[in-house]
């Protein structure tokens, strides 16, 4: 009997102190600060993976050894579920001390009460936002006040296999490709290596739905001198439907010809197996086809295709989220370590990122890496979205449904831009 | 006499403590908050503002929302008998007697231990052009010609199979295990009374075998309702709610609102209606099976 009531109390004692430490779980490693030693400790939230992931960690390694009275601990989220993880964290006063956001997510966690505009401790910190790029700076500002530290522009630039062009006539005595920068320019650019190439050459390799063709066609419109598809008060609609349409139907050509494959299950592998003569996305594959055995490739920025030189282009940032005590200390740190980072953008142009100081582009480091230099000239046409909290939401629940079904020649370049003001309105609505 | 029994009922009670614990915890409290939830505009970092019935009367006139609602009871219609009749034709397959017996009962069991990632990128692969397993078939016997290829994912009906066809194939197996010990309970004196009378094995099926699964299927019938309601995952993985949102079910609806577009109260709301759907489905299930009960 006594035994029994002893077997009673344990199991009790067991399950009130798993309730006990379940609820008690979140203790992060946000709160181990301030040693004895008088020493910072920072904890810092990324979302990169593979060579970003390792470039970012070495960046952070770096800084350590050089920097003996402040220690960044570097936390590496699933990409998917960051910002998710990094808004509830914040909620619950369990954020990190420092965080990255991409510029286009920025004004949504500003809204959210997420981040900290940073100018009192820049100012401590002795950040000049001169040696920044001011386009890439214009990305991170609201009410003339700084909310976070850009650390690249990763653009959307175009890739060309060297080998497959040489073989229809069409890369030059400098390595660049023969191509007259227009719409009619590129069209025939292609119509050469689709008659010149063996038939399962694919031209042009892009995905057949969501970002990439999305990138391109907001390059054309932007190159067309389209507004943002946000009003400046970003309170409604203002897609400039004519040239959405004009931009719509030149890729839906593209498609539709035969110059880019059908539904291409990875156009990534068709490119990088040498089964596709050009390809465009973003700066950060370069570190990839670097790494390519025997891939003799170049990179360029997008062709002009009209008006005005324009691409799509994000752009990762370090953020200070709220923390609990706000301490002075530790903002001044982060805004060291952030500043450090940015000067430091050789390394992280590793994986094919634009640097957001100037002045890193003429470090000898980076001149010395292959490719970079021929695309660096993008980040300052760089076409970047507006300010709005629901610029992500837009262009995942809007831009992207619609459009897609234009690739797949399901819907007309004006009914794609019609359903895309309407869909717009709705979410700027609620 | 009394007092022996409270004792029992105390002590039954000590031993349940510890479920019921985390159970009101991690369940029932959680759910009450999600009634509060929903009667306010409430974000991923508790900005709240009450806003009484607004989500309800917004809920009902959203067509988004009926919209994943009904692409999550088309699913319920299309997976639920074919679950079903599935899982009792590899029963019996496997529970014949045969050297492969044992190899049956792995191959049809053994897609069941994948995690719904892994299930749903397989399918994404085997389905996709030009590489993937189907097509490449097709063209192989010579039913697709060799310089056409059936895009699955970008046409809704056929994207729809393949969401199918991809949660059978990882699903069916427990069903499947389920079936099979139901099999193995049938006394072999009723099969053998029946061979004796001359039943054709068509007879012996129809007359013994699918009685005596009847209360199985009954059981099964409604988990699976309840759990292809709640399809998600692999849909997200293979056509992320396309083409123009006609294979987004209602989990994958909540979850973009909540967490993605933040706002947790609309999301609270929605789940109430198909909380709601599920509670009228079990209570009319209950129902009935009691009725016939009775009629016994």
């Amino acid at each position: 009997m006594k035994r029994r009531v002893g077997l009673l109390a344990l199991t009790l004692l067991l399950s009130v102190s798993m309730i006990l430490s379940a609820c008690s779980g979140n203790s992060g490693g946000a709160d181990d600060d301030a040693a004895s030693d008088g020493k910072v400790s920072l904890s810092f939230w990324t979302l990169f993976d593979g060579g970003d992931g390792a470039n970012m960690q070495a960046l952070v390694d770096e800084f350590n050894k050089t920097h003996p009275d402040i220690e960044v601990k570097n936390t590496k989220l699933a990409w998917g579920e960051y910002y998710t993880k990094l808004v509830t964290a914040v909620g619950n006063g369990n954020g990190p001390d420092i965080g990255i956001s991409h510029s286009s997510r920025l004004p949504d966690l500003i809204d959210q009460g997420v981040v900290t505009e940073l100018d009192t401790p820049a100012a401590d910190a002795g950040v000049d936002w001169n040696s920044y790029n001011q386009n890439l700076l214009s990305a991170v500002t609201v009410d003339d006040q700084h909310y976070a530290v850009p650390i690249d522009t990763h653009a959307f630039i175009m890739f060309y296999n060297k080998k497959l062009l040489k073989e229809a006539g069409l890369l030059g005595e400098d390595g660049k490709p023969v191509l007259e920068q227009s719409a009619d320019g590129f069209v025939s650019f292609l119509k050469t290596l689709k008659e010149k190439l063996p038939a399962k050459v694919t031209p042009f390799a892009l995905s057949n739905n969501n970002d990439d063709p999305f990138r391109l066609w907001w390059s054309l419109y932007s190159q067309l001198g389209g507004n943002d598809v946000i009003s400046d008060d970003l309170k409604s609609a203002a897609i400039d439907k004519e040239k959405g349409i004009q931009a719509a139907d030149y890729i839906q050509k593209l498609y539709t010809e035969g110059y880019i494959k059908k539904n291409d299950p990875d156009f990534y592998k068709n490119f990088q197996s040498g089964t596709a003569a050009m390809t465009m996305t973003g700066v950060w594959t370069t570190g990839t086809w670097e790494s390519t055995k025997d891939f003799e490739f170049g990179a360029m920025p997008i062709p002009k295709f009209y008006d005005q030189e324009a691409t799509w282009g994000d752009s990762h940032t370090i953020i200070l989220p709220l923390t609990q005590d706000e301490d002075e200390a530790k903002r001044k740190a982060a805004m060291i370590f952030a500043d450090w980072v940015a000067d430091n953008g050789q390394v992280w142009a590793k994986a094919g990122h634009i640097p957001s100081k100037p002045s890193v582009l003429e470090k000898q480091e980076f001149k010395d890496m292959p490719y970079r230099s021929d695309y660096s000239e993008v980040a300052s046409v760089v076409k970047f979205s507006k300010k709005s909290t629901k610029t992500a939401q837009i262009r995942e629940e809007v831009a992207f449904k619609f459009l897609n079904e234009v690739w797949v020649n399901k819907m007309t370049p004006a009914d794609a831009m019609n359903n895309m003001e309407a869909g717009i309105q709705k979410i700027l609505s609620e | 006499m009394k007092f022996k029994k409270m004792r029992t009922e105390m002590q039954a009670l000590v031993f349940l403590l510890p479920f019921l614990i985390v159970y009101v915890l991690f369940t029932i409290w959680p759910m009450i908050k999600g009634i509060e939830m929903t009667f306010y505009k409430w974000t991923l970092i508790k900005k709240m503002d009450f806003v009484g019935l607004d989500n309800f009367r917004k809920v009902l006139q959203d067509r988004e929302v009926w919209e994943a609602i009904w692409h999550s009871t088309f699913f319920v219609f299309l997976s639920t008998p074919t679950m079903i009749i599935l899982a009792i034709v590899l029963a019996l397959i496997a529970n014949r007697k045969s050297a492969l017996q044992k190899f049956y009962r792995i191959i049809f069991f053994i897609p069941s231990v994948l995690s719904v990632a892994v299930a749903a990128y397989l399918g994404l692969f085997v389905f996709q052009p030009y590489t993937g397993f189907v097509n490449s078939v097709l063209h192989l016997i010579g039913l697709l010609p060799q310089n056409s290829e059936i895009f699955w994912l970008t046409e809704t009906n056929l994207a729809w199979i393949v969401i199918t066809v991809v949660t059978l194939w990882w699903t069916v197996g427990f069903n499947f295990i389920l079936y099979l010990s139901a099999l193995q309970e049938i006394p072999d004196e009723i099969y053998e009374a029946a061979r004796l009378d001359g039943a054709s094995d068509s007879q012996i099926f129809w007359r013994i075998t699918l009685p005596y699964l009847s209360p199985l299927t009954k059981t099964i019938t409604m988990l699976q309702i309840i759990a292809s309601y709640k399809v998600f995952m692999q849909i997200y993985v293979i056509t992320g709610g396309g083409p123009l949102d006609q294979t987004r079910p209602i989990i994958q609806l909540i979850y973009q609102t909540g967490f993605r577009n933040n706002n947790l109260g609309y999301a609270a709301t929605m789940s109430y209606i198909l909380f709601f759907i599920l509670l009228v489905l079990s209570v009319l299930q209950y129902w009935m099976n009691n009725r016939k009960g009775v009629d016994r």
